[in-house]
């Protein structure tokens, strides 16, 4: 029988046991308990390590594992009182980061970095120069831009942090302007984008908010306390009340609509193009999707989706058209 | 000599006997008395596999990243029956003056929260469990939410394990404004994300320049054909591409007008580096083709003032959209 090349779940494993090995060392004497704690894993999985590490070892000058040579347990300390402590151990070396682990971590450093209320605290070239130099070889060439944040952001910070009600100035997908009143529960980043998880007090129900939508944000005073009843970040839940709308694509263009797919949408392959159907909360986000995809996204049915888009298109051309001297940059 | 030994058995004991020999031990020696190879070792049929299973196992070794040395028998070079293996201890271990502070902890644990999902996810993690070895304490007052990145372009694992083997793929690209995708043959080089995208910088060996590339526009299997990457990526690479993105972005700029209190008003000043003068909003972009699909989507409430391609690159996707709906 062929074993299988090694999982990533192996690797992990095995990343384990080697910064296992020099921790319990260092620590000389430690509980199962605090073990398994400081590596946020269960009691048994601890156990089950150390007896792995316990009967591990390295072959002798003549090839075979002896006491001289294996890890050195204290088994009472360990089977009664549940105590790990080495007596002898061949290898104590704490390991490097790979590469790829570096980098992944390095990255993320880049991010956090540029938020204002981390940056004071730490200095991150020092910490990111640490980490290159605990890397065997260079890290993976992965870099991340350190993000910028709205106007708002930092008012939204505090009122989270100190628990303060919001009057927000904010536009929705529609494109209505609305000003509301939001009790603050939490601020998630996701790519460049940050959303304000907030209780609406204007919808009486919890709702998501995009930074980059909002004209502006004030503090009001304390917020009322709200027990937070969904941890999804999702910005768009398509309800019932959606239209449905099918639109045709090519083929190999069909990644470019992901953001605007649900899992449910029905995606039929006809040779070299997609026909997809879309559930959207207004024909207006047609157009924009239209556009983005000049030439490649038609929208099929209903008849009105498709004179929706084209009085869209046509609203859009309409004043340059109508553009005399005034209006044209040049003129 | 029939209990199965666990894959990370074999593993951390080979790690242990590299570490532990000096001068190096050849195949032979490994397979005949590490645990987990020798019993086989012993049973004599399946030596081929067992050289397969040892040839995967050093990659595996690799991509955790502990070093493994490989030396040449004088006289000998090549020979892979004589060639020997050793982990070197002070390559292996992590630098002595290296240590952190809670609180270089408790950011290094945020930085690793970016990462929810796939292999950068994995990775961090992993990374984590690394430098528990030391023992540190996380600071708890250092506590927040850090913003994550998602790396959902199917392209995105592939291309990391490419770089990471230095191997040429080869992948489906579309170009904006093509309704046929062409197939590249490229070195990849750096993964970088900026503005929101995920891009790839990679030599493209069909025209023998750099390029960089859209993940998001990578619209097929990304293939890893085996041959070496001809080019490979530089220490500070990803670095710099990543300031020659922003040095880009810093320099090209558009100026558009926007219907006052609109969603394009209010999103186009909330963008970063955004600045208003009499002249309009200077709205800034590494690629003014991306712009044009942004901008376009706002529709009758914005206008394109400069430059003109871009200008006329909107009013053609308006076009393109009336046509194509008329």
């Amino acid at each position: 029988m062929v074993d299988r090349a090694a999982t990533p779940k192996a690797q992990d494993k095995l990343g384990f046991l080697l910064a296992l090995v020099p921790y319990l060392i260092d620590q000389v004497r430690v509980t199962v308990d605090e073990a398994a704690n400081h590596f946020g894993t269960t009691p048994e999985h601890m156990r089950t390590a150390v007896m792995l590490i316990a009967m591990s070892g390295t072959p002798g000058a003549d090839g075979t594992y002896t006491h001289e040579t294996l890890f050195d347990i204290d088994w009472d300390d360990f089977d009664e009182r549940d105590i790990i402590r080495f007596r002898a151990a061949p290898m104590d070396d704490k390991p490097r980061l790979s590469a790829r682990e570096a980098a992944a971590l390095l990255a993320g450093l880049q991010r956090v970095a540029a938020l204002p209320d981390f940056a004071a605290r730490v200095d991150i070239v020092e910490l990111m120069a640490k980490l290159a130099r605990g890397t065997t070889g260079a890290p993976a060439p992965v870099a991340v831009r350190a993000g910028a944040v709205a106007a708002v952001h930092a008012t939204l910070v505090e009122a989270v942090a100190t628990g303060q009600r919001v009057r927000i100035d904010y536009v929705t997908t529609r494109g209505e302007r609305d000003v509301r009143d939001v009790d603050p529960l939490r601020l998630n980043g996701v790519d460049d984008s940050w959303y304000l998880r907030a209780w609406c007090l204007t919808r009486g129900a919890e709702r998501s908010f995009l930074l980059d939508r909002m004209a502006s944000a004030e503090i009001l005073g304390p917020a009322d306390a709200h027990e937070s009843t969904s941890l999804d970040d999702v910005l768009f839940t398509s309800g019932s009340a959606d239209e449905r709308v099918t639109i045709a694509l090519p083929r190999v263009a069909l990644p470019l609509i992901a953001d605007y797919q649900g899992p449910d949408d029905d995606v039929t392959i006809k040779g070299d193009t997609a026909i997809v159907t879309l559930r959207v909360a207004h024909t207006g986000i047609l157009g924009r999707i239209a556009a983005r995809l000049a030439g490649e996204v038609e929208v099929i049915e209903p008849p009105t989706a498709r004179a929706a888009v084209a009085s869209w298109a046509q609203a859009a051309l309409a004043p340059a058209r109508a553009a005399a001297g005034p209006e044209s940059p040049s003129g | 000599m029939g209990r199965r030994v666990p894959v990370e058995e074999r593993l951390f004991s080979l790690v242990l006997a590299l570490l532990a020999t000096e001068h190096g031990l050849t195949k032979a020696d490994i397979l005949s008395t590490v645990t987990g190879y020798a019993a086989r070792y012993a049973a004599m049929s399946d030596r081929a596999n067992l050289e397969r299973q040892f040839e995967r196992d050093k990659e595996e070794l690799r991509e955790l990243g502990v070093p493994l040395e490989t030396i040449d028998a004088v006289g000998s070079e090549g020979d892979t029956k004589l060639q020997r293996y050793r982990i070197p201890p002070d390559r292996y271990q992590l630098p002595d003056d290296i240590t952190f502070s809670a609180e270089e902890y408790a950011m290094l644990t945020l930085a690793a929260q970016v990462w929810r999902e796939g292999s950068l996810s994995t990775d961090s993690r992993r990374a984590l469990t690394k430098l528990q070895s030391l023992g540190m304490r996380i600071d708890d007052t250092v506590i927040g939410f850090a913003p994550s990145i998602r790396t959902r372009d199917a392209a995105y694992e592939p291309l990391t394990t490419a770089i990471d083997r230095s191997h040429q793929v080869v992948f489906p690209y579309l170009k904006p404004g093509k309704a046929v995708a062409e197939s590249r043959t490229v070195s990849p080089l750096a993964l970088v994300f900026h503005e929101g995208r995920w891009h790839l910088h990679a030599h493209d060996d069909g025209v023998s320049a750099t390029r960089t590339f859209l993940l998001r526009r990578i619209v097929g299997q990304v293939l890893v054909t085996g041959a070496p990457a001809t080019v490979v990526p530089t220490p500070d690479e990803s670095q710099r591409v990543l300031d020659e993105l922003n040095a880009l972005w810093l320099a090209t700029v558009a100026t558009v007008r926007t219907e006052p209190g609109t969603e394009a008003d209010v999103v186009l000043r909330n963008r970063p580096g955004t600045e208003e003068n009499e002249g309009g909003l200077h709205v800034h972009t590494t690629d003014l083709d991306i712009l044009a699909d942004e901008l376009s989507a706002f529709g009758a409430d914005i206008r394109v003032l400069a430059p003109e391609a871009l200008r006329s690159a909107v009013r053609e996707r308006w076009q393109t959209v009336a046509k194509t709906h008329g």
